[in-house]
């Protein structure tokens, strides 16, 4: 047999009701690719109908892909796969993390770890290589993320990868999370560490990742092709957002932040980001300035630099030094990215004391809150938790919902006065279950029940649906394209695809070129804010940015980067190269694959994904239980009809259309949106079908 | 004041590269000042670089530039091992990683991811008389003229770690599927793939030009 590259080529196996460890072959799950692919096969294989998250009988399968660790562009991804407590069904989501876990992981010889049973006691995984035991983790109960790091790292050495839970997790709040290296948390799944009394998982290795035979330098060759040429800023925006001598457009919205005279102000020297122009793949880490995009001008002075996960040459953490956290007993050093910053500054909801959203209080707030969030374990559900507490406080059902007593202990003065001391409160009680406060960590769908919020809730909050998840880059992004993004996952779409096209900065006239080149034509691509109706080019679209993010998901690649639709290279006429993945899968396995062929696998992820779904939820109604769109994404607007200019308003008949487009391109039963026996067969998943069907489940 | 600094710069320069030219031997580190360093483009201000004069050029590496993002790793043990395998890399930084060098009582303050987030690309600093092919018990290590770099004759090696050991900062790795020792050959292609510029080699050409441009004399 020819030696496995690309993949380590086994799983491990680690049941903690028996303490029985053992291998799995990875080559058995090839057709699933990896990550999210495999953890799909596993979970509708091996997890009962009916099971809930918190039961010993769930399983926690922590994935990676034949990418994952190779030092391809941006595949530094850890995607873990279990039922969601947060959910209604407990259906099956991804959660997923960078930083270092899922190469070291690699480097230890292991594609994924699949958790099952529970433990009595708390205990930790440690993994040197091949050698993997199950440990007392006593003295690490009731200790935040970080200090749980140091103390394993102190008994495995210094340069051991460690994911832990925190608090949090620990106290199986729902919106919990499973954190790596300070600050790279995936969020949902660490109540089931908690559940399970998995308090960390520790990881050294030494070993190699294998790719095909004599394929060094062109490894290093494609890698600097992509770096050169196609490669862009954070979320693929290939423009700078000022005017730049060497570039042709930019777009003051993009998050290729770096120009003349824009630092890291505090590096020591400080480090300029200049100018970062295509062709020049020293610069490409400096391109995104994200503490500046993520917290204004004031962030400028206190980055010391950018911080990202394994082999990402993208870098939109921002690495900050903020001596005011000091005083609330951290240390004054502080690191995050995007929502996880956004989020606690939206749990301050009546604003920061200086009464500026891009101030220094605000900084110090959003810095203050990701440590602390970082550190308990606690997910922010894509920054809804603070919608949720905002809801509660301002219609007054937070306070029917405690008892006095616990109302009037929380220094609700802080709230009014904008002072983040209120955070120490806000995450503390959450993490640490104390009091009925606690059940905002519950999710909204939960929560909603238990504090009897009104109907109107639901339709509005930035929620999307009662599976409990908010929206993320929906109709107002590519229009029918993002609300069909938007409805196919269990939690909130994590999918960047579309949003990365759109976003991309290049202007709308090339974006619907390129766009017909990719998915048969023009029209696939609205010009924001002036859609059109339904068409099949759109169905395309959503399907492919679907199907890419459940392959990024699987290979592993970063989905917030990949794929690489566009480039920033004029010489290309900003063509980019959607074949990459590709590139990288069959020179990393040795097994030669084709964009088309590796969009099948893809397809193939996408559906065993809703089959999944269809399974937890017993029920072949997607379009009615489970793709729901709210109200206000047609009632937007009274005054304008849809698909008229200046709105983001769509209409109801042709959002049913557009599932059945959808439904129709992944060859899916076009009434209910469930996988049908055909497709399932031609995607080489008989076995599903015939699983679906004993349960009555196939249209 | 900078003008001194950049005389005595030049001189130590000449005398070494005089040596280098002589010898074919790296050598070792040479201390520069803030002038000199913003000759080469290099940060204006600070003392967080370091500079290598080797046979193929000056070697500089920046802590406030590196991002951690370990793709050196990546791209030296594809190119000189054909896998992607960074416990042999030649250049090392995931060790450093979390803490920097140790883990401190103080560790939430002090270099690492964990602490203050900076952490140093180490490189070999082909040594004048080094203490690897000093320790080598086959002499498997030696001077490779052609490269400018101490190099492992991988005929002889036989993966004893005396070298690794023998180094004051482990650079030299044994392969645990080859059994064989790695270390750098000064190919260049980690500096050539950094993503921030943290890491540079500039060639002694182009040391040349940058000098006489600005009106430095120096051949």
């Amino acid at each position: 047999m020819a030696k496995i590259t690309g993949w380590a080529g086994k799983m491990l196996r680690v049941n903690l009701t028996t303490g029985a460890i053992s291998t799995v072959d990875t080559m058995k799950y090839k057709d699933f690719i990896g990550g999210a692919g495999i953890g799909y096969k596993i979970i509708f294989d091996e997890v009962p109908q009916g099971t809930k998250a918190y039961d010993e009988a769930n399983k926690v399968v922590f994935g990676v892909g034949p990418l994952t660790g190779t030092g391809a562009p941006c595949s530094g991804r850890t995607n873990i796969t279990s039922l969601a407590p947060t959910n209604p069904y407990h259906a099956v989501t991804d959660s997923h993390m960078g930083g270092n876990f899922g190469a070291y992981l690699k480097f230890a010889g292991w594609d994924g770890i699949i958790v099952e049973g529970a433990s009595n006691k708390p205990v930790w995984l440690r993994i040197e290589n091949d050698k993997v035991t199950i440990e007392d983790a006593a003295h690490l109960w009731g200790k935040g993320t970080v200090e749980t790091s140091m103390l394993l790292n102190e008994e495995m050495g210094k340069e051991a990868c460690i994911a832990s839970i925190g608090q949090a997790g620990e106290n199986l709040i729902n919106l919990s999370s499973i954190v790596n290296s300070v600050n790279h948390s995936a969020g949902g799944h660490g109540g089931i560490l908690g559940a399970k009394k998995l308090k960390a998982i520790g990881i050294i290795g030494t070993q190699a990742i294998n790719i095909a035979e004599g394929k060094g330098k062109d490894w290093v060759d494609l890698n600097a092709y992509m770096m050169d040429e196609i490669i862009g800023a954070n979320n693929q925006h290939v423009v700078p957002n000022t005017p730049q001598p060497w570039a042709e457009f930019h777009d003051s919205r993009s998050r290729w932040t770096a120009q003349t005279a824009l630092f890291w102000g505090a590096a020591k020297p400080p480090v300029e980001t200049g100018e970062c122009p295509p062709g020049e793949k020293n610069k490409v880490g400096l391109r995104t300035q994200k503490a500046v995009f993520d917290l204004g001008p004031v962030a400028e002075a206190r980055t010391i630099k950018m911080g990202g996960c394994h082999s990402c040459p993208i870098r939109c953490q921002s690495n900050l030094e903020v001596p005011e956290l000091e005083k609330y007993g951290l240390t004054r050093y502080a690191a995050s990215t995007c929502i996880n910053f956004s989020s606690p500054g939206s749990v301050m909801l009546k604003g920061y004391s200086d009464g500026d959203p891009k101030g220094e209080v605000a900084l110090i707030t959003k810095c203050l809150g990701s440590r602390l969030a970082d550190d308990y374990g606690i997910w922010s559900n894509y920054g809804q938790l603070p919608r949720d507490f905002k809801y509660a406080y301002t219609t007054g059902k937070l306070k029917e919902a405690l008892p006095k007593e616990e109302y009037d202990s929380i220094p609700w003065d802080l709230v009014e006065s904008g002072d983040p001391a209120f955070l120490l409160e806000f995450y503390r009680r959450i993490a640490l279950k104390e009091g009925e406060f606690s059940h905002l960590g519950d999710g909204p769908y939960w929560l909603a029940e238990r504090w009897k919020f009104d109907e109107d809730y639901w339709n509005g909050n930035s929620l999307w649906s009662k599976m409990a998840y908010p929206k993320h880059h929906s109709n107002e992004s590519g229009a029918q394209v993002g609300v069909l993004v938007n409805i196919m996952f269990n939690r909130d779409a994590n999918s960047h695809t579309h949003q990365n096209m759109i976003g991309a900065g290049l202007p709308t006239e090339l974006l619907r070129e390129i766009s017909g080149e990719v998915w048969g034509s023009p029209d696939a691509f609205d010009v924001p804010q002036n859609y059109t109706p339904m068409n099949e080019y759109k169905a395309n679209f959503a399907k492919w940015s679907l199907d890419r993010n459940f392959l990024h998901d699987s290979i592993t690649l970063c989905n917030w980067v990949w794929p690489m639709t566009v480039s920033p290279s004029k010489k290309r006429n900003y063509r980019g190269d959607t074949a990459l993945e590709a590139k990288f899968f069959s020179l990393a396995t040795g097994i030669e694959t084709s964009e088309a062929e590796l969009d099948l696998a893809a397809e193939r992820i996408s559906t065993l994904h809703r089959a999944l779904t269809v399974k937890n939820m017993k029920t072949i109604d997607m379009r009615n239980q489970h793709d729901t769109i709210p109200t206000y994404v047609f009632d937007v607007d009274p005054d304008k009809k849809p698909f008229t200019p200046g709105t983001v308003k769509m209409d109801k008949d042709d959002m049913q259309l557009a599932l059945t487009m959808l439904y129709k391109a992944y060859g899916w039963d076009e009434k209910t949106g469930a996988p049908t026996r055909a497709t399932l067969e031609k995607l080489g998943m008989k076995d599903v079908a015939d699983e679906l069907e004993g349960l009555k489940l196939l249209p | 004041m900078f003008e001194n600094e950049i005389q005595d710069f030049l001189e130590k320069l000449r005398t070494r590269r005089e040596f280098l030219k002589l010898s074919g031997r790296g050598i070792a580190t040479l201390t520069v000042s803030a002038a000199v360093l913003n000759l080469f483009g290099c940060s204006p201000v600070g003392e967080s670089a370091n500079v290598l004069l080797t046979a193929k050029g000056m070697l500089i590496s920046e802590q406030n530039r590196c991002v951690g993002c370990q793709r050196c790793e990546m791209v030296c043990s594809a190119i000189n091992d054909g896998k992607i395998h960074p416990f042999v890399s030649r250049v090392k930084i995931a060790r450093n990683f979390n803490y920097g060098t140790e883990i401190s009582d103080n560790y939430r303050n002090v270099d690492g991811y964990f602490g203050n987030f900076l952490m140093t690309p180490e490189t070999c600093k082909q040594c004048q008389e080094p203490k690897c092919a000093g320790a080598c018990p086959v002499e498997a290590i030696s001077l490779s003229e052609t490269l400018g770099a101490w190099t492992i004759d991988a005929k002889k090696c036989v993966g004893c770690g005396a070298c690794a050991e023998a180094c004051p900062w482990h650079m030299p790795t044994i392969d645990p599927d080859t059994k064989k020792s790695t270390k750098c050959i000064l190919c260049g292609a980690c500096a050539e793939n950094c993503i921030t510029g943290a890491l540079r080699i500039i060639p002694w050409e182009e040391v040349t030009a940058i000098l006489n441009k600005n009106g430095y004399r120096f051949s």
